[in-house]
């Protein structure tokens, strides 16, 4: 869609000037096209189904033929069912727009790296809001937060903490569109000839459809500001337009339809190529900006419940055979470091040598115990 | 395991752990290198499950903001991973910091050295302010500097955006010394100008080799301000008697700067009182400061590798650490005494060089919240 990113390793002093948001991690790492984002959840799913098939398997042989797993279509209805829970929990707790928006793209940028057959929405929902709380600098207390949802203990909400900040790849910060859509509600103000009053009724119902538009991948492809623009755009198209124009041409020389972008005009795309270029987004966001239909979702979470991954259900065969594993792995790892360290005492310096790359390396305990 | 969590491993087995440098109650930093190419780096890993709330605030902060942040002036967040309940970041290692250059009295500052420390602070301050993050931490132990002599603004964990004018923010920011008027007045809408008034102390304290405005209490501050600077008038600073804190102290005169920083240039002197104008509105911003005049006058900024630091004290030889303790420098071209922490553990300092105890202190975002 635009220029070619700088490679963000590259620590070389760049010489050319880029947007500020160019060098953002929404940027760099959140933005797909609409097929790579179609691709990037099938895939997800298909790998996703092939393990927890195998999990089946595991225990007990041809007991995954019977399983209808969801696909990706399914799994993301779901999510978006939770997206609009978050929105009723920040209505709850009284929570800035910001804190919702941010919860918002947490719980979808999740599920592009995991599937909502090991990690239920509902759960997920509640870490991706605690942990928007704090990256938007509102934070509340664990157990304030976990007393206000209903059969929720603090623990429930952090054990996933970590998977989710992973999940984000530790990109916490968030470009939303409501906040473009707040400057170009001060910026119109600036235009001749703005009726105040029409001015304020576009920007309340354009806010509306930024938060529809959360509901749908509008976000993972556009930019926050076309976004934004479009929002106005469907709330008043004549106000959008105006504002569109002012951008290209000179203030001084009110334009004429034909009159082509004059060399002094701050962006070389046209004003036509701008408001065509919002079409597939309006479209997007009247079409899939609603609440999906509850009846659907619920026969996918009844599916759900027959295609989870047993390896993650408490209890299950499968879940106890990875905990020991992952136990067993772990007591080794204690009996070695514990030989080492005799060694140590033996060999004389009680203090022990200084120490060596690969203790600390694949050791994390060190300073734990 | 999952793919998160074989993404998470991956990133892990990117870096390796040398030596720990330094320890503080919620982080311990490692020295390190980068697998593939031998880079050194710093690892800095979080203790975070005895956080009650999870992952905190001043991490979360780091993280959030150091991600997006690129640039040569701000220190550079190489990747973050975590390993059970801790949370690692890796930094790019730098070997000393601006305090202890300013307290190594063997070092003499030209001028033109003074210049290029307060050029590359500003620059990496406008990148920050540019970018809408207010650091409200600087003081010169958090202006790292590498091999190479770059100067950069690390620890932001008290970092935060200034985007939504308006929203209350807290005035227990910034450590004393360099903490401005309007916030010991307890204002609690501020903006960039509150980074300027520290990096103007900064700018005295490297003029001054000892910290300019050095308050025992946060009142004592005020009054240590006002003794150095004058007490403001309502038309020095219009307003400040309304602020929430305001207590009224006795007046001092004002004193010319001149008569303090008696070698300091004209130019030096306008640009370091502009920092330090009590009225923030009126203070200067880091992008005037960078196109002041006293960065165009001769002399002009020293090169970054030509700048004073402190003497590696394993580079001249094997002149084991212990020796080194007894005060004596033998590598240093100065008279040859240093003010070494006593009673280190030995055995693991002689891993390190000496520089790098700066980084495991200046790593250690404990007493901040």
């Amino acid at each position: 869609m635009t220029a070619a990113v700088s490679t963000p390793g590259a620590s070389s002093s760049t010489v050319e000037k880029v947007p500020l948001y160019q060098g953002s991690t929404q940027y760099r790492h959140w933005r797909f096209s609409p097929e790579e984002l179609v691709h990037t959840r099938v895939s997800l799913n298909a790998a996703a189904v092939r393990v927890i098939k195998d999990a089946f398997e595991a225990d007990s042989l041809g007991s995954s033929t019977a399983v209808a797993f969801l696909d990706a279509n399914e799994e993301n209805l779901l999510v978006k069912l939770y997206i609009g829970k978050v929105s009723q929990l920040c209505g709850h707790f009284r929570f800035p727009e910001e804190v919702e928006a941010t919860a918002v793209s947490y719980l979808k940028r999740f599920y592009l790296k995991n599937t909502v057959m090991d990690w239920h929405p509902k759960n997920v929902m509640l870490t991706a809001l605690f942990l928007a709380t704090k990256t938007t600098n509102h934070p509340i207390s664990l157990e304030a937060y976990a007393h206000h949802i209903p059969k929720t203990a603090p623990s429930d909400v952090l054990e996933l903490e970590f998977l989710v900040a992973q999940s984000l790849g530790f990109d916490f910060a968030i470009w939303h569109a409501h906040k473009a859509l707040w400057g170009i509600w001060l910026d119109i103000q600036t235009l001749p000839d703005i009726r105040m009053d029409e001015l304020r009724d576009a920007y309340d119902v354009a806010l509306k459809h930024v938060r529809e538009s959360r509901l749908t991948d509008a976000e993972l492809i556009y930019t926050p500001s076309q976004i934004a623009l479009t929002c106005f755009s469907l709330a008043s198209p004549s106000l959008a337009s105006a504002w569109v124009r002012s951008k290209h041409t000179p203030p001084a020389s009110p334009p004429t339809p034909t009159s082509p972008p004059t060399p002094t005009s701050p962006s070389p795309i046209p004003e036509t190529d701008i408001l065509e270029l919002i079409e597939p987004i309006k479209s997007m966001i009247l079409q899939y900006g609603t609440m999906p239909d509850v009846e659907a979702v619920r026969e996918v979470d009844r599916r759900l419940r027959l295609c989870k991954n047993p390896e993650k259900i408490v209890g299950s065969n499968a879940y106890n055979r990875k905990l020991e594993a992952k136990e067993r792995k772990a007591a080794e790892k204690r009996a070695r470091k514990a030989a080492l360290a005799r060694k140590a005492m033996e060999e004389g310096d009680p203090f022990g040598d200084t120490i060596g790359p690969q203790d600390l390396d694949d050791d994390d305990d060190d300073d734990d115990d | 395991m999952d793919a998160v969590e074989k993404a998470n491993a991956e990133r892990q087995r990117r870096w390796t752990k040398e030596a720990k440098i330094g320890e503080g109650t919620y982080a311990v930093v490692y020295r390190g290198r980068e697998v593939a190419t031998g880079r050194k780096i710093a690892i800095k890993k979080i203790k975070v499950g005895q956080f009650k709330d999870g992952l905190d605030m001043s991490a979360i902060r780091e993280v959030k903001f150091l991600r997006e942040l690129k640039h040569q002036n701000v220190i550079e967040l190489l990747d973050v991973f975590s390993s059970k309940t801790n949370l690692n970041l890796v930094l790019e290692f730098l070997d000393t910091d601006l305090e202890l250059v300013i307290k190594d009295r063997s070092l003499v500052f030209l001028p033109a050295d003074i210049k290029a420390w307060m050029a590359m602070t500003f620059r990496g301050l406008e990148f920050c302010h540019r970018n809408w993050i207010l650091h409200r931490d600087l003081k010169p132990n958090n202006l790292l500097i590498g091999a190479d002599g770059q100067l950069k603004i690390a620890d932001f964990g008290l970092a935060r955006d200034f985007a939504d004018p308006g929203y209350k923010m807290t005035c227990q920011v910034i450590t004393r010394w360099y903490r401005p008027p309007e916030l010991l007045y307890g204002c609690r809408y501020y903006s960039t100008a509150v980074d300027i008034w520290s990096v103007g102390c900064i700018f005295a304290e490297l003029m001054l080799r000892t910290p300019y405005l050095p308050g025992e209490t946060d009142m004592d501050q005020l009054k240590t301000i006002f003794r150095a600077l004058g007490t403001p008038t309502e038309e020095d600073w219009p307003g400040h008697k309304k602020l929430p804190d305001y207590v009224p102290i006795e007046n001092f005169p004002k004193t010319p700067l001149r008569d303090l920083f008696t070698a300091a240039s004209s130019d030096c002197l306008n640009l370091l009182s502009k920092c330090l104008i009590y009225d923030p509105r009126r203070r200067i911003s880091a992008k005037d400061a960078l196109n002041h005049p006293y960065f165009f006058a001769l002399p002009y900024p020293s090169h970054p590798s030509k700048l004073p630091k402190p003497a590696k004290k394993d580079s001249g030889g094997h002149a084991a650490l212990e020796e080194v303790d007894g005060n004596v420098d033998f590598t240093g071209s100065g008279p040859g005494v240093k003010a070494n922490p006593p009673n280190r553990l030995k055995r693991k300092l002689s891993m390190e060089d000496g520089g790098s105890r700066s980084i495991a202190r200046r790593l250690d975002f404990t007493a901040k919240s």
